[in-house]
């Protein structure tokens, strides 16, 4: 069945870029949202749009309910769930199909199998991939996981067998620590998936995050597009992240992603996929989780091999082959996406809320903001404060990140404070620059990353704005935001 | 004449400060600078001080305060004399750095707490958040309910 019609049950950036490539292939798109994202551009642009009222997440972007209604009502053949929110929801994938539309994903036993993080590993385990060693019991007591957590030795992490995005997640260094930290990561399990089970695993100190791109369709075809260099994360979110991963041999590049390949077609997956690895300085991975949607940092797959993932995501929905062969997916340059957060970088990554004045738009070549928000939108605190992802292309490494500093200053977000500063000051970084990453990289750079002192002459040049700034034209000091009809005016003084 | 500013809440002054519609002259820390207003749109202007550049000004806060962003980097300016007085934070109070609302209070009324120690978490941007008492003593105020919104800024804890 080719599909005409699409739902996107998401917002943000990622509702856009669906939203684009639909356009391109002549699919016509549905949006949805909330009240309080009405002037948002998801809410604009689409074919169709629909409010999900006001209120919780359960009510609105989670509110499965709801979401099949509007799909029934506005006749779509498929629902793309983007990423977070239903992405990951097996019922929701499941409901999806028996309302009769497509869901363009995984199938919901994918999601189940790789959604838990103890019974993929266990699963993982049978086809020989290899797994850190941790304990992914049953027993959660308190004491059986202080147990095993000595037997596997410590530093261990502790963290929620359902979770993702740093949730519910700790790293203990010491016995002492314990029990307060299974106690944390089981609350906000808790409150984040509505599931307290957690898992420990061994601490591999200096790690890197590598990821594999992974797309599959229903005819048995299981393909890689490389890998991702994910290590530069705080509060354990990525905020830059690149391929080629740098300092990675080509023969450890093929092994790792064989390795991802292995899994897909290991548990006949369909659609997009991402396997995260961890990656020791010794060069031995492990198998981290599989995420079985599109990854928020997907654009710097599509930068480098010149394939858009969500067309394939489409077409391998739609029961299409995928017309390419393993062979002809090449690495070609460099790309690194910046992830724009509306947060303070030297206030401990305080979340910053306001209302965007303007945004400013990248003028180099082969730079991409995906980005959700229109000037003088809002950004409130009801949902994830990340405003946009800068991906930038380079021929090479030095090039991608030279490109990717420069377009930091242009894409300004006035009226919200922003980590673009910050993530300069990481992409100039030594260590950085010699592909030296790892996921203790901003900690343990804190001092190196703090801000610089503006020169006098920056200073000079911001009074110099603020003083033409305040120069207002006279008329519209006067009457602000009128317009005077000259017409109307000659009127007037012929009435005289 | 002279003329303050205030950076990032930092005083800045500048001597000989001369302004007309296009152009600006002022010393700062010993070196003259001379600014000529190129063009001016929206948010954005372009000056030229021998090169070229754009200047990005916010509107102003209710404190007077506008960011100015030049050259990639941004900062808080206002003129001295216009800056309304900050929020006076009280003496003891944990305030709220952001709004969101409360998630938990780990501590009761009068409770004694170690500086440091987490007193109530505010849940904000999906993320928590821990308020910590700034000092050893008691825990004298909590002024919010589990599940109430909070402010930014508003005292959500006193402790002595």
């Amino acid at each position: 069945m080719k599909i005409k019609k699409i739902l996107v049950a998401n917002r943000g950036e990622i509702a856009l870029r669906v939203l684009k490539t639909a356009k391109e292939m002549g699919i016509k798109v549905v949006t949805v949202y909330a009240e309080d994202d009405k002037a948002l551009p998801h809410a604009l642009f689409a074919d169709e749009s629909y409010s999900l009222g006001l209120g919780a997440l359960s009510e609105t972007y989670l509110n499965k309910n709801k979401l099949i209604e509007i799909a029934k009502k506005s006749q779509v053949d498929a629902i793309h769930p983007g990423y977070g929110f239903l992405s990951e929801n097996a019922d929701f994938a499941r409901l999806v199909e028996s309302s009769g539309f497509i869901f363009i994903g995984p199938t919901a036993e994918s999601i189940v199998l790789m959604g838990d993080k103890i019974g993929s590993k266990n699963a993982l385990e049978k086809i020989k991939i290899p797994m850190i060693p941790g304990y992914h019991g049953d027993d959660q007591s308190v004491e059986n996981l202080a147990k095993k957590s000595k037997e596997i030795g410590f530093p261990v992490l502790i963290k929620a067998s359902a979770g993702g995005g740093g949730k519910g997640m700790r790293i203990v260094h010491k016995e002492a620590e314990l029990t307060e930290a299974i106690r944390g990561a089981k609350s906000e399990a808790l409150k984040a998936f509505s599931n307290d089970k957690v898992l420990i695993e061994k601490y591999v100190v200096n790690p890197r995050h590598i990821e594999v791109q992974l797309m599959s369709d229903t005819h048995g075809n299981h393909l890689h597009f490389f890998e991702r260099e994910c290590s530069i994360q705080r509060r354990y979110q990525k905020i830059v992240e690149e391929t080629p991963a740098p300092q990675m041999s080509q023969e450890l590049r093929l092994k790792i992603c064989e390795t991802a390949v292995q899994i897909s077609s290991g548990i006949n997956y369909r659609g997009a996929g991402t396997i995260e690895f961890i990656l020791a300085p010794d060069g031995h991975y492990y198998f981290l989780e599989m995420n079985t949607r599109l990854q928020v940092e997907h654009p710097v797959t599509e930068m480098v091999t010149g394939y858009d993932l969500v067309k394939f995501q489409i077409l391998v929905a739609q029961g299409d082959k995928l017309s390419v062969k393993q062979s002809e997916i090449m690495q070609k340059g460099q790309a690194i996406e910046c992830r724009i957060y509306a947060e303070d970088p030297d206030n401990d990554f305080m979340p910053s809320i306001g209302k965007i004045e303007k945004i400013g738009v990248p003028t180099l070549r082969d730079v991409r903001l995906d980005c959700g928000f229109l000037d003088g939108t809002e950004v409130g605190v009801n949902y994830d404060p990340m405003l946009a992802k800068l991906i930038v292309w380079g021929e090479n490494r030095e090039v991608a990140i030279s490109k990717s500093i420069q377009s930091l200053d242009e894409v300004l977000f006035l009226g919200v404070k922003t980590n673009r500063d910050y993530l300069k000051r990481i992409l100039g970084h030594k260590k950085f620059i010699a592909g030296q990453t790892h996921t203790h990289f901003i900690p343990d750079n804190k001092e190196d990353l703090a801000p610089k002192e503006l020169a006098p002459a920056e200073i000079a040049a911001m009074i110099a704005g603020l003083c033409f700034n305040e120069q207002k034209p006279q008329s519209f000091q006067d009457k602000p935001g009128s317009v005077t009809n000259p017409w109307l005016e000659l009127v007037g003084f012929r009435n005289v | 004449m002279e003329k303050k500013f205030i950076l990032n809440g930092t005083d800045i002054v500048v001597k000989d400060f001369k302004q007309s519609a296009q152009s600006l002259t002022f010393n700062y820390e010993g070196k003259t600078y001379c600014f000529d207003l190129v063009t001016k749109e929206d948010h954005v202007v372009i000056l030229d001080d021998g090169q070229k550049f754009k200047a990005t000004v916010g509107s102003a806060n209710k404190d007077g305060e506008s960011i100015v962003m030049v050259k990639g980097r941004e900062a808080k300016i206002s003129y001295a004399g216009q800056r309304i007085k900050k929020h006076k934070t009280h003496a003891g109070g944990l305030t709220s750095p952001m709004p969101g609302k409360i998630f938990k209070i780990l501590k009761e009324l009068g409770s004694e707490v170690k500086k440091g120690e987490p007193i109530l978490i505010l849940e904000a941007m999906k993320m928590e958040h821990s308020i910590c008492s700034d000092k050893d003593g008691k825990v004298k105020k909590i002024s919010y309910k589990v599940g109430e919104l909070v402010q930014s800024g508003v005292t959500l804890a006193e402790v002595e």
